[in-house]
């Protein structure tokens, strides 16, 4: 059986590939199904669901139209999901690799910096960061990077560890390979699958913690999100709860569905090493 | 009262009850006040000091009216607009350099003290005009007070003051505080700003941090019978969603300066035994402002601040942002000032089309993009519906084809990038009316004005016919004279467009059907409160 055809098998797996993909597709689709500015005026104020077909999620109180915005919002809780994530890992992944390869005075530094960087909570420092930098797409990402990169690091160094000890690695060094070249062309490709396992986990607290930032006026004000919406929905939740309700379900849903394909591939990947 | 309530009730339902509460005459409220119980209201900031007489505020007033009292407050008939407090007549001079005031016989301090004229000396002195964030202004030119007896303080000026001004000024700038307590060490710092002893009708009793604020009841008071309440708390609840909920649960009997949300008036109105009363704030109009830099190159031209005045629609700002709560704005002075308002100034009507040619004209012509330029937009903070007008402002903005990019701050990085900084190109304030254009509203335009003075004129705007009116008027000594230049002030700010007002506003209250004597005053929430009564 193809890995693929086995990753579809399990239902989580099937289901959350299948949330990620309407969430995907709306991101790309935003622009063609709502061109223009997501946040123009498009209706009258506080115009409840389903009762205008032109903008069957009403409006919020300025006369936006939800759906458009929803859309819209789709790509800033994916793009910042996604390009946290990546930074993430990325940071983490070079970060572990370098403790673990060169071991001594370099491990114990990287590694102090990697505690004390853990022992603060990740939202706290995300906060604290936007609000001294001002909150701008890149920022967010830098924020909610700074604080997840500590997790992969630590899973890259525990594999560099026990990979260092192979003989491959012994090979390069004497053939004469630079030990950053080894680190970084040998070691980190084969230390990488565990780290990319919890990539999943990354990306749904990303896309939690943007719409946490966002919720609390810390997310780009001028750019659609999930967040953000909530918060305006807020101050209307008794007379308009809709406005709070349809971007909580989007982005719930969202979250389940990264969480519930990363599970898959997991799951996929953890059968097939049982295998070989 | 009961049978009353229920037909007023069924006459005035929903918001037409609103419109009624404003219309209805003081008489049609009175009865016989009961005497005791407490109080409890929302709270939504902590001030931390709360020296009325440093820090002139609502927030300070707010809690610390009831406390410490002014020499006078304002009045919906008494003679210009003004009922006696600690003074009871008041007289300027007609050369200007003096005002008489005659105080009130037989008042004490909490701690047991005669209030005499040495505190007011004291307090105008020492604090007012030099600490006091409006008095600097007001009283720059008090040189002295002189107090022939107990009962007399005679404000002498070094210049001409116009003696409209200091009246109009009296609600709002003239706590008085004990000097016997203040006199000792460095004002700023004195225990006393943070547990205010005055003569007011309550005593300060506690402040848990995060919890509440406790009044209680000053049996010495100089009113007759006053005050009715035993105690007020102010409970703290910074969620604005959670005053609404509070009042429904009769945990608090009142929640004023709009606490409960606009949005939520219309559902709040129809609760069985609250009422919603949008009368009291007079005194304290808020006026929906961008403020402009004018060291912008583009923001500089006239035509380019027109056609931003012809891009707002003030009726649907209104209407959406402030749903009806608020009216349209036409210059620097709100509509609902009595003495100096005047319509007769250039209007800009909610025209694209027109605002689109003036950029043309401008020569700011639409790229392929159908940009013409790019602005930093920063939205003050310190409202929903400033940070909401700021989104509508880029809607605005955009469909002349300005590209507004929002900049959100809180409120110290934003009064510092606006005020200190002057990072901004456009800004969203909510300046507030004071009663006299010299009071806070001249600073606004006024060129000269240090960086870092908050609510100022801090866009570089400088039109020397423009100060020159500001001083001449500040000058003045004949109220009619006067108030005739600053209607020509309202018209040349109208037309040169230093910063655009778009819509005036001020507060709601909603409380429980059982308090009494509420919103008798233009400043009823920032009053002391010595008649307010609950029914049991």
């Amino acid at each position: 059986m193809s890995p693929l055809r086995r990753f579809l098998r399990t239902p989580e797996a099937l289901a959350g590939t299948l949330l990620l993909a309407a969430l995907i597709a709306m991101a790309l689709s935003a622009s063609l199904i709502f061109p223009g500015d997501p946040q123009a005026i498009a209706g009258p104020p506080l115009l409840p669901p389903f009762h205008d077909w032109s903008l069957p999620l009403g409006t919020d109180r300025l006369g936006r139209n939800v759906l458009a915005e929803l859309f819209h919002g789709a790509r800033a809780s994916l793009a910042v999901g996604l390009a946290a994530a990546a930074a993430a890992l990325a940071i983490g992944s070079f970060v572990g690799t370098l403790a673990g390869f060169a071991g001594g005075l370099v491990d114990e530094v990287l590694m102090r910096i990697t505690d004390a960087f853990q022992t603060v909570p990740s939202f706290l420092l995300a906060l604290a960061f936007v609000s001294v930098v001002g909150p701008s797409l890149g920022v967010v990402v830098a924020a909610i990077a700074l604080g997840t990169w500590t997790g992969p690091a630590r899973v890259a160094r525990a594999e560099v560890l026990s990979i260092r000890e192979r003989d491959f690695v012994a090979g390069a060094r004497v053939i004469g390979m630079h030990p950053l070249e080894i680190a970084f062309r040998e070691v980190l490709p084969n230390a990488l699958p565990p780290v990319l396992a919890m990539s999943s986990v990354i990306v749904a607290a990303a896309i939690l913690t943007e719409a946490a930032l966002s919720f609390l006026g810390l997310g780009d004000p001028n750019r659609v999100t999930w967040g953000g919406m909530i918060a305006e929905g807020r101050a209307v939740l008794r007379t308009a709860p809709f406005l709070s309700i349809v971007p909580g379900i989007a982005l719930m849903l969202t979250v389940l569905g990264v969480y519930l394909a990363g599970e898959g591939i997991v799951e996929t990947t953890a059968t097939r090493r049982g295998l070989s | 009262m009961s049978g009353f309530t229920i037909s007023r009730r069924k006459l005035l339902a929903g918001s037409a009850m609103l419109l009624a509460s404003a219309a209805m005459p003081i008489s049609g409220w009175t009865q016989t006040p009961k005497k005791g119980g407490r109080l409890v209201l929302a709270a939504d900031s902590e001030p931390r000091n709360l020296n009325p007489a440093i820090v002139a505020s609502n927030g300070v007033f707010f809690i610390s009216s009831k406390i410490v009292e002014t020499l006078a407050e304002a009045s919906y008939e008494g003679k210009d607009g003004l009922a006696p407090r600690l003074a009871l007549s008041w007289e300027g001079a007609a050369d200007g350099l003096s005002v008489t005031f005659k105080l009130r016989v037989g008042v004490k301090w909490h701690d047991g003290q005669p209030f005499t004229s040495a505190d007011v000396a004291f307090s105008a002195l020492q604090i007012w005009k030099p600490l006091q964030n409006l008095g600097r202004t007001v009283f720059k030119d008090l040189a002295a007070v002189e107090t022939p007896d107990s009962l007399t303080a005679v404000f002498k000026f070094a210049k001409p003051t116009p003696f409209q001004l200091i009246r109009n000024a009296l609600p709002a700038l003239s706590s008085v505080v004990p000097k016997h307590i203040y006199e000792i060490g460095k004002i700023e710092d004195n225990p006393a700003n943070n547990a205010p002893i005055g003569t007011g009708p309550f005593k300060f009793g506690e402040y848990k941090p995060g919890q509440y604020y406790r009044l209680t009841k000053n049996n010495d008071y100089w009113g007759k019978d006053e005050p009715y309440l035993d105690e007020i708390i102010y409970q703290v609840l910074p969620d604005r969603t959670s005053a609404a909920s509070a009042l429904e649960a009769e945990e608090i009997q009142l929640a004023a300066f709009s606490a409960v949300p606009l949005a939520d008036l219309d559902r709040i109105s129809k609760v069985p035994g609250l009422k919603v009363i949008s009368k009291g704030y007079e005194g304290l109009t808020y006026q929906l402002v961008v403020e402009i830099n004018h060291r912008r190159k583009e923001l500089a031209d006239l035509k380019v601040r027109q056609a931003i005045a012809h891009a707002i629609d003030k009726d649907f700002v209104v209407k959406t942002v402030f749903l009806g709560y608020a009216a349209t704005a036409t210059g620097p002075v709100p509509k609902n000032d009595p003495q100096f308002y005047t319509a007769d100034v250039p209007n800009y009507a909610f025209d694209v089309a027109k605002a689109n040619a003036l950029l043309d004209e401008a020569g700011y012509k639409k790229g392929p993009d159908g940009k013409r330029f790019t602005l930093r937009l920063l939205p003050a903070p310190y409202f929903n519906e400033t940070k909401q007008f700021g989104d509508y402002l880029r809607q605005a903005l955009a469909a002349i084809g300005i590209d507004a990019q929002l900049v959100n701050n809180d409120s110290a990085a934003h009064i510092k990038a606006v005020y200190t900084d002057h990072a901004f190109d456009l800004a969203v304030g909510p300046p507030v009316f004071r009663g006299d254009p010299a009071i806070s509203t001249t600073i606004l335009v006024q060129s000269g004005i240090p960086s870092g003075v908050p609510f100022s004129n801090q866009g570089g705007y400088k039109n020397d016919a423009l100060d020159a009116l500001i001083a001449k008027a500040s000058e003045t000594l004949d109220s009619a004279a006067r108030t005739d230049l600053y209607k020509e002030f309202q018209k040349q700010v109208a037309a040169d467009l230093p910063l655009i007002n778009v819509a005036e506003w001020s507060f709601i209250s909603v409380a429980r059907e059982t308090v009494g004597n509420i919103a008798n005053n233009p400043r009823w929430a920032v009053s002391n409160w010595a008649d307010t009564y609950l029914e049991s």
